[in-house]
């Protein structure tokens, strides 16, 4: 044990040795230069403001004075004229402003310019009433707001139904709960009218989003509950960007620094010699791992202080960080060439950041969000505790497919697989092959799909946020098809690789034993990972079709039906070959929906 | 420098590139954004405004009030979207509990032109997906019953605001300027990024892999290898861009000026992949190279973007169809910048040519 750590370290400090030699000495001064210049550009793009829709609109207005009203927004080109000039050309502007009156035409510009204009608008009608002297005649409605926690599950809404609609007769809804008597508010203001003031012109001065998510960062004044009526809007979604920027940016960027050492090792087969080390490849893997995990925890720590958060996010950041380190040593170990690494990071980061990013949009609204982990931070830097249960919602399936990840690339780090030519496809293809063992098909088997698990769970969940947000039926049509068809391309991986390497096709035995293993396999890992966790989403209507609980069914009815699915596949690529994969699995596909239609829709009535 | 020697590695390049089958998942990646961004929007939309998607139902939200009888209660019934109820507090949050009320509010005694402020409890159920369009439909009604306060009150007020009066807002303003303003630009842009790391792979990959030599002892100049890997690279760009704008199109966004914004776009990714072969050709090394280039771009956009008439604007501007867009001089300006940095990089490579041959 203290040997292996001792080795671990040992290739460590190579890495980092390593790396400083090839970063050389005449990048560590540029980048210092850089990083420089980065601050005073962030400092003149602070002052000097976003100058990306300049001009957008033209408003056209009678008298100069008005244009205080605009308060400098740039995205409106001025121009004045008299009343009559404006009246006769008003196809010429987006707007316009004739006698304390704004026309606009209806188009889409024309409405979003309408828009803009009021939002401005409102902004200068705060700037005066927050200067008035008697604050409460220019804000004399104050609204305290009070969160109460529905003691029913949240389904109702998460499965897309207006449920909190009640019904059309004139008859007021009666409680079938017990009703606790509530003492009615007092109706004085608890906050003194300065601080109330302060909140307010801090709210008129900085009218961009990015401002506003700098106050969100800061200690909440005390006022925070008590708005008016203005205040009063539901969270900002694009807020959250920033995050993504701020903490996921980085890490981003560290990976690629990962994934190139691993691809260099490959180069002209420079890895060689550490491969010649009697030390074991899972060794050499967490030895090079390390530097750059110590490193993304560090520029992580560095954000958080710099934001001014508590530590504790380094929580949540965790699994993602294992989670991009995973698949940088993966793409490192697959792509051919440069190019090859760049497409597929490119790739892989949109798609993480965008399952990072999308639900954390929403994360004051609704609980889906929770499976991005970046929510979890979203809802820390409110102030708001984490429960264990939502740790564990949010970030297990990415501890899990990190783990299996590294699995697989600990199983690979060998000379064989390393330095050979072989194109893409076939590369992923042999690393998995090569994790699964043809002395004993159908265990491997078994084995692959608890494994895939995770995958499919990730998979499914980027679907279910997706679609989430689409109508109902519709929602739920897409979201059946799409969950089938990631089950059944996840189940006709291992058969594919095991049985259909070349030319070769297995018998007919062979493809029924090898359904029956996939089936189990992915019975065992559905039902495994059901029991750790996942009660939350399971719940509601979306979470039965990905995740169909059989709490009244027998259990031989999935296995039977994910037996019966792997096996349309096999059947499809065994007669037609392996043009017919696609069709094989549509075809899967189609079966597996309508199990999954009959049951759900056979419920819903 | 000679077209052919040119054409022929830039041929190598894109042979290079289907081969390796990459390009597909850039294609994938493109296809996957529209989709994402589509989404988005659909999802944003129905949730400031739920009735934008369904047509048929109108949907009414049960509100309860408590306390005092003021004109709020007229205001709330007035809407077609709330069903209200007078209501106990305590019996009415027992129904919003149980989700049979999105809100229930309670009102003070406190008269209409009293010293102090009218404190109106808003209760809403936490994490509620309802909460938030309950809440954006009463701020409209709230804002009515602030403006009544304000009136009765007005007495008092040092100072008013100029009175401007808009036109009724219509349902579903969209998110032109999101489209518009940001993913336009976001999106064309991207090619441009995608091509200019594309070039210091193809740079650092011939060094790494010390295929220099090779090359450098066939008749075709080092300056024209470099043209040619850049024409490669550039090639891809107004392609890739152009079916942005083609998937956008399909996605019901029209973006105007098409052609004046590929010829930009192609002439700004000229200038970032011209920057990124100086990278590549100075550090030889896909890490060093990729690693200054990236920090340098990142600079280089926030600097750009904080500029007035940038040309990222400018497409904005072109995108819109807004007047004034001063297109041919932006265009003007990054061509002499494109023209002095084909120089740079045209001298630099053959400086390169010509010691490695010595060298080697």
């Amino acid at each position: 044990m203290q040997g292996t750590l001792a080795s671990v370290l040992t290739v460590a400090r190579w890495e980092v040795k390593r790396s400083f030699t090839t970063l050389g000495r005449n990048v560590l001064p540029l980048s210092v230069v850089l990083f420089v210049l980065l601050l005073l550009v962030t400092g003149y793009t602070a002052q000097s403001g976003m100058h990306l829709q300049d001009g957008i609109y033209s408003v056209g207005i009678d008298d100069p004075a008005l244009a205080v009203i605009l308060g400098g927004d740039t995205r409106f080109r001025v121009y004045t004229a008299d009343s009559s000039t404006l009246e006769d050309n008003r196809g010429s502007y987006d707007l316009v402003i004739v006698e304390g009156r704004v026309l606009r035409p209806l188009t889409e510009r024309g409405r979003a310019a309408a828009k803009s204009l009021e939002r401005d608008y409102d902004q200068y009608v705060a700037s005066v009433y927050t200067r008035a002297d008697d604050l409460f005649a220019a804000y004399p409605l104050w609204i305290e707001l009070e969160p109460v926690k529905s003691e029913l599950s949240f389904d109702a809404t998460q499965s897309g139904q207006y449920l909190s609609v009640w019904q059309r007769s004139g008859e007021p809804p009666v409680p079938e709960g017990p009703v606790e008597a509530v003492a009615p508010p007092a109706p004085d203001l608890p906050v003194a009218e300065e601080v109330l003031r302060e909140g307010l012109e801090r709210d008129a001065g900085t009218p961009d989003q990015i401002a506003r998510y700098t106050s969100l960062l800061s200690d909440e004044p005390e006022y925070s509950t008590f708005r008016t009526p203005s205040q009063l809007s539901p969270p900002l979604p694009f807020d959250s960007i920033i995050f993504v920027f701020a903490f996921i940016f980085p890490l981003y960027f560290t990976s690629q620094f990962f994934m190139m050492s691993v691809m260099q090792e490959r180069i002209e087969r420079k890895g060689e010699i550490l491969l010649s080390t009697p030390v074991a490849p899972s060794v050499i893997i967490l030895g090079k791992m390390l530097p750059y995990l110590l490193g993304m925890l560090a520029v992580s720590t560095a954000v958080i202080l710099a934001a001014g958060a508590p530590l504790s996010v380094l929580l949540p950041l965790l699994p993602v960080i294992l989670f991009f380190l995973a698949f940088a040593l993966l793409i490192g170990m697959v792509s051919r060439s440069f190019k090859e690494l760049s497409f597929i990071s490119i790739f892989f980061s949109t798609v993480a950041t965008t399952y990072l990013f999308f639900p954390s949009i929403f994360a004051q609204v609704h609980v889906i969000s929770l499976i991005s982990p970046l929510t979890l931070i979203v809802l820390q830097l409110q102030g708001e505790t984490i429960t264990a249960g939502q740790y564990l919602y949010s970030t297990a399936l990415f501890y899990l497919t990190s783990a299996v990840l590294f699995l697989v690339g600990a199983v690979n780090f060998n000379a064989e697989r390393l330095f050979n030519e072989l194109d893409f496809f076939p590369r992923v293809r042999e690393f998995i092959a090569a994790s699964l063992s043809r002395d004993h098909p159908y265990r491997s088997l078994v084995l692959l799909n608890i494994l895939l698990i995770p995958f499919i769970f990730m998979a499914q969940m980027m679907a279910l946020v997706l679609f989430f947000n689409l109508p109902m039926p519709w929602s739920l049509l897409l979201l059946i098809g799409t969950a089938a068809f990631i089950e059944e391309f996840a189940k006709s991986i291992g058969i594919y690789t095991l049985f259909f390497e070349g030319d070769a096709r297995p018998g007919w035995k062979t493809l029924v034993l090898a359904s029956a293993a996939t089936g189990i396999g992915f019975l065992l890992g559905e039902k495994l990972f059901l029991l750790v966790m996942l009660t939350q989403v399971t719940e509601s209507v979306f979470g039965s079709i990905l995740f169909l609980q059989q709490g009244i069914l027998l259990l031989w009815m999935p296995l039977l039906l994910h037996t019966a699915c792997v096996f349309v596949t096999g059947l499809v690529l065994r007669t037609g070959g392996k043009r017919w994969y696609l069709t094989g699995l549509l075809a899967a596909t189609v079966v597996h929906s309508l199990y999954n239609l009959y049951f759900i829709l056979g419920w819903m009535r | 420098m000679n077209a052919r020697h040119i054409g022929i590695i830039a041929k190598k390049e894109f042979l290079g590139l289907n081969h390796e089958k990459t390009i597909l998942l850039a294609i994938l990646l493109q296809l996957f954004v529209a989709m994402f961004s589509s989404f988005l929007m659909v999802g944003l939309t129905s949730m400031y405004d739920p009735s934008s998607l369904s047509t048929s139902t109108q949907v009414r939200y049960g509100i309860a009030i408590d306390g005092a009888n003021t004109t709020l209660d007229g205001l709330l019934a007035e809407r077609p979207d709330f069903t209200v109820y007078r209501m106990d507090l305590s019996t009415g949050l027992a129904a919003l509990k149980e989700r049979k009320l999105a809100a229930v509010i309670y009102v003070p005694p406190t008269a209409a032109d009293a010293e102090n402020p009218v404190q109106v409890t808003l209760y809403t159920l936490q994490n509620d997906i309802q909460t938030a369009v309950v809440q954006v439909k009463l701020k409209e009604v709230l804002l009515e019953y602030e403006e009544q306060l304000r009136e009765v009150r007005s007495p008092r007020l040092s100072a008013t605001p100029r009175e401007v009066q808009f036109p009724i807002p219509q349902r579903s303003e969209g998110f032109y300027e999101f489209v518009y303003g940001l993913l336009v630009p976001l999106l064309v842009f991207m090619p441009a990024i995608i091509a200019a790391s594309l070039i210091i792979d193809l740079i650092t990959e011939e060094y790494q892999h010390n295929t220099l030599e090779t090359l450098v002892a066939t008749p075709i100049s080092f300056p024209d290898v470099v043209w040619g890997k850049v024409l490669a690279c550039e090639l891809l760009v107004p392609i890739q861009a152009g079916v942005w704008l083609l998937l956008l199109a399909v996605n019901g966004i029209r973006v105007q000026n098409l052609f004046p914004i590929l010829i930009l776009v192609s002439i700004a990714s000229f200038i970032l992949i011209l920057l990124a072969a100086l990278t590549a050709l100075h550090y030889r090394e896909r890490t060093a190279a990729q690693f200054i280039f990236s920090t340098a771009l990142v600079i280089v956009i926030l600097f750009v973007v904080a500029v007035p008439g940038n040309p990222l604007n400018v497409i904005v501007r072109a995108a819109t169809g807004a007047p004034g867009m001063a297109l041919p001089e932006t265009l003007a300006v990054l061509g002499v910048a494109a023209m002095v940095l084909g120089y740079v990089t045209h001298r630099y490579a053959g400086r390169i040519g010509r010691l490695a041959q010595l060298g080697g």
